[in-house]
């Protein structure tokens, strides 16, 4: 195999970058894990499996985390694919109204988290926010200790459904137009020929979005701290603002075993997904 | 420059990175620091959490900086409950805070055990002008290693002249006329308690008036975090049972209402009570509130076994950072804020009481307010908790028994978190 | 049919666009208007919540320094990534894959995961509480998903195009110059737009390394303002416009390249 020597000095600047700023923080995150370190003081113990064992087994806090990320998770996948599909295939067809409006959704992911929370904590206020002016309802939204993260959802939705949009809308047009045309002569109905043609053939767009929603689902960070202050209240706790609230609480160590156990929760998500996908499209 | 010796920098620059990551613990960098001696000049940073007070005390720096000419004072100010969570990894790292306050109770306790207070005890010209009385909160090991400034009363406030027009003038000393009140209140639409529970800071104000007259001894709250009180215990079951029986009082949706919703009810009169405390009076004045204020405590047990009529805090621990490199110029600022005229300015400014001796108070506010420095008052409880998780555990189960919950479940619930954080 | 596909748009489009209507509207309006008729048009519009957020608040200086960061930031990032992404592209067998999937990998890692021994090895090479520690870390924390983009596009440049140059002797970094920069403008031109609005948005690190407020980038400075004006909605939304409308403005015009990098770049989340 013949090929120019010099091209393996190509990644090497990156190569050191990442590998001591990324890969290298990385696995000593992994040796944190196993000490009581908090932070600060010159000394620490090593403790084994310790931390991982209290995630596990005696941290309320953290399994509440867990189940509202869960929660969260199902309610943006879900809700978020939905109206994204149903808004592409509102939009497939190209008008200088349906260009406008595919600007128009897409907006919100542009802005930042923190002023996306802004703006919601003002919709969610129950006394004089937009939510309850507009629909009559005294709901107290993230007040409501069982809802809450899924308002939290709502707004995760409202800031990324244009974004998951776009792709299925590469997708649909990818499909060829004859195949429409060919289920009208057979007397498809408008159903029909979505469950038929369209649904099974965006099923790569699906994969992409679940997946790239998963991720954004997990990452919601930002948008918590925005809405539920820093630190969050038990209803509205996710992942990572726990793992930075036990951070800021000077338990570097024990923080460091939580992060490695949200990055097996990830991993473990995103496999079961693709798996799901795969059945959802047969 | 050639590949090779790009190539080498890199290397190097990688390898000096990789000797400052040898793992956990180790943090050798000391700073020269100069002391109380130091000059009184350079960029002095102050930090707090009192963002209300930011304007009155850019003019207390004015007549510093004109006192002391080479000095320039920087506000660094983040909200209390990130504050409270953060400030010492901040204060810790030097770039802020050579004067700084903290909370009284967890946050004291951890800088000071981590070294970080520079010790005040032998600057008697400083430590004197303060009430020796209130000033307890700052000490540690028998040191004075900061110094209490607002004296403030964490109880609700009341919209006098509302009530008086309900005839609500000498108010209720027992639970049963306590819940009456509301319930004529309720009665002539007015929103008995503005309350902001989706606010975790604000919210659990109102557990110490709760608990003043229900635990068993002072101290109780501190020794959630040594086992000897349980949030399962039969005294904080009822305190939660009561939290339940004010579930119609409050606005509605008040577990989801943050901070300015709660003031701006009111402020607008729409609220009686504001149940968070005295150091809200200036925002609510700014909203716009023409109307006197008061202070007024639920008394949750019959009138002959109250021990409290309320509930005051000495907090704003005044400090100086003992890894500053600027504690000469530190300690000029608090001697200026220790000055009974200064101190004066932040008091009426801020409708806050300080500890301060012989400060003459002109605030109307603060006025109506003055009768309660001599009442009968506990110190407040709730800056006991020494562990941030623990107080969290106590104070959530009250938003969640106000949101619904059933008391002896959130009591479980708490107590299981405390077993587990303590 | 067409009316209900419409309604149901317009319907939608209300719901994106009433709440940002309502953030600009109040930001001209003083508090009790904005709690009494948060729809309605501002009676009184007064400027003054902006003179207090630039002038008082100094978020002219946080603007700069969110653009500094950004400016720096960016074009190391598209420089590292794409000198690797030509590597990855053009190296054969298993080389080219080693290099792609050594920063692949790097995409499932969480921030969360790394952010502690990293705020540790700032602090100790003097980095933490700096702008330049915050552009080194949004370079690297963004080289997986930028190599990523740019060798799934550059794999797709024809081989033709680089043996004809190779016939004409040019070397690998002429090669890169003259063959795989230009050809993959689309793609370079969509990566730093995702890029731009990564590092543009990103609260995490700024609150992890950043204590002087001197220093502070927009996202930071908006969740302070949160903390100093408790009471203040019109003024929490007039930080919201500022910290909005350079995006905002940029995706107006260049609207096409932000929806594409943006989504190229969802892989990121």
């Amino acid at each position: 195999m013949r090929f120019s020597k010099s091209l393996l000095l190509f990644p090497v600047p990156a190569l050191a970058l990442y590998g001591t700023f990324f890969v290298l923080p990385a696995v000593q995150g992994l040796q944190y894990s196993t000490t009581d370190w908090d932070g600060f003081s010159p000394s620490f113990h090593n403790v084994g499996l310790d931390n991982f064992r209290e995630v596990a087994t005696a941290d309320d806090l953290f399994r509440n985390a867990l189940g509202n990320n869960l929660k969260f998770l199902l309610a943006v996948v879900i809700g978020q694919t939905v109206l994204a599909l149903f808004l592409a295939v509102l939009l497939a067809a190209r008008s200088r109204g349906s260009t406008w409006l595919r600007g128009l959704f897409f907006l919100p992911t542009i802005l930042s988290s923190v002023s996306v929370a802004f703006v919601w904590r003002f919709v969610y206020d129950p006394n004089f926010g937009l939510a309850n002016r507009l629909t009559g309802l005294h709901e107290s939204y993230l007040g409501d200790e069982k809802k809450a993260i899924f308002f939290v959802a709502i707004t995760q939705i409202w800031f990324h459904a244009g974004q998951m949009m776009i792709i299925y809308l590469a997708g649909i047009n990818q499909i060829p137009p004859e195949l429409y045309e060919a289920a009208r002569t057979d007397g498809a109905n408008r159903w029909q020929q979505f469950r038929h043609i369209t649904w099974p053939l965006v099923a790569p767009a699906t994969t992409l979005v679940v997946a790239y929603t998963t991720i954004q689902s997990f990452k919601a960070f930002d948008l918590i701290l925005g809405l539920g202050g820093n630190p969050p209240r038990g209803a509205l706790d996710i992942l990572s603002t726990r793992i930075y609230t036990t951070f800021a609480n000077n338990q570097l160590g024990y923080a460091a075993a939580e992060s490695v156990v949200f990055m097996l929760a990830i991993a473990a998500v995103t496999v079961a997904q693709n798996r799901a996908t795969r059945l959802a499209h047969r | 420059m050639s590949n090779l010796s790009r190539r080498t920098l890199l290397f190097a620059a990688a390898g000096s990175a990789l000797a400052a990551c040898a793992g956990p613990g180790g943090d050798a960098d000391e700073k020269t620091v100069t002391g109380f001696d130091g000059p009184v000049e350079g960029q002095l940073s102050f930090a707090h959490w009192r963002a209300e007070d930011k304007d009155v005390l850019e003019q207390i720096v004015a007549s510093f900086v004109q006192k002391n000419p080479k000095v320039t004072v920087r506000q660094d100010i983040s909200p209390s409950n990130d504050y409270q969570s953060t400030a010492l990894q901040k204060i810790r790292g030097g770039s802020v805070g050579d004067a700084f306050t903290a909370f009284r109770g967890a946050q004291f306790t951890q800088i000071a055990s981590v070294g970080v207070f520079a010790d005040l005890s032998t600057q008697s010209d400083l430590v004197g002008k303060f009430d020796p009385k209130l000033i307890a909160a700052g000490t540690s090991e028998s040191k004075q290693l900061g110094l209490p400034y607002q004296l403030v009363f964490n109880m609700p406030v009341t919209n006098v002249d509302l009530l008086a027009k309900y005839g609500y003038t000498d108010l209720p000393k027992d639970w049963d006329g306590f819940l009456g009140m509301l319930d004529g209140l309720k009665a002539k639409d007015v929103t008995p308690i503005a309350w902001p529970g989706g606010d975790a800071a604000n919210a659990g104000q109102l557990l110490n008036t709760m608990v003043m007259n229900n635990i068993p001894s002072d101290d109780a709250l501190g020794k959630f975090e040594t086992g000897e009180v349980k949030a399962t215990d039969e005294w904080f079951v009822h305190t939660l049972k009561q939290y339940a029986q004010l579930r119609p009082y409050v606005q509605s949706g008040a577990n989801g209402t943050g901070s300015e919703a709660a003031q701006q009810l009111f402020a607008t009169q729409k609220a009686a009570l504001l149940a968070t405390g005295s150091f809200m009076a200036g925002a609510v004045r700014k909203l716009g509130a023409k109307f006197p204020l008061g202070l007024y405590a639920p008394i949750t047990t019959t009138a002959d076994k109250a021990k409290y009529e309320g509930v005051f805090n000495a907090t704003f621990i005044l400090g100086i950072n003992a890894k500053s490199s600027k504690q000469g110029a530190a300690l000029a600022w608090l001697k200026h804020l220790a000055d009974p005229a200064v101190a004066g300015v932040y008091a009426n400014g801020t409708s806050q009481h300080v500890t301060v001796k012989d400060v003459e108070y002109t605030n109307e506010d603060l006025k109506s307010f003055a009768p309660w420095l001599t009442r009968k008052t506990l110190l407040a409880p709730r800056f006991q908790f020494n562990n941030l998780d623990v107080r969290s555990a106590v104070e959530n189960a009250t938003v969640q028994v106000v949101g619904g919950t059933d008391p002896a479940k959130a009591a479980e619930a708490a107590q299981r978190v405390i077993d587990q954080k303590r | 049919m067409r009316i209900g596909r419409r309604a149901l748009l317009g319907f939608y489009a209300l719901i994106v666009i009433v709440p940002l209507l309502v953030v600009v509207g109040g930001s001209v309006k003083t508090t009790q208007q904005l709690f009494a008729s948060p729809f309605g048009l501002p009676t009184h519009p007064t400027l003054d919540n902006y003179d207090t957020v630039l002038r008082q608040q100094n978020l002219l200086r946080v603007l700069g320094n969110s653009i500094t960061v950004v400016a720096v930031s960016v074009p190391a990032t598209l420089i590292l990534a794409s000198l690797t992404a030509y590597a990855a592209a053009r190296l054969p067998g298993w080389w080219g894959h080693a290099v792609f999937g050594i920063f692949a990998a790097g995409l499932a890692v969480p921030a969360q995961a790394m952010m502690i021994p990293q705020y540790v090895q700032f602090d100790r090479l003097g980095l933490r509480d700096s702008l330049t520690g915050l552009m080194l870390i949004n370079v690297v924390v963004t080289l997986p998903v930028a190599v990523f983009i740019l060798t799934g596009f550059m794999r797709t440049l024809p081989r033709e195009l680089y043996e004809a140059a190779e016939l004409d002797g040019a070397g690998a970094w002429t090669m890169f110059r003259k063959v795989a920069v230009p050809l993959s403008y689309p793609s370079l031109a969509a990566t730093s737009i995702f890029l731009v609005v990564m590092h543009w948005n990103d609260l995490l690190y700024p609150l992890l390394f950043i204590d002087d407020p001197a220093k502070r980038t927009l996202p930071l400075a908006l969740l302070d303002f949160q903390g100093e004006y408790l009471t203040d909605y019109p003024l929490l939304f007039t930080g919201v416009v500022v910290a909005s409308v350079p995006m905002v403005l940029a995706y107006a015009f260049l609207q096409r390249h932000f929806v594409a990098g943006i989504t190229a770049g969802s892989i990121k989340g």
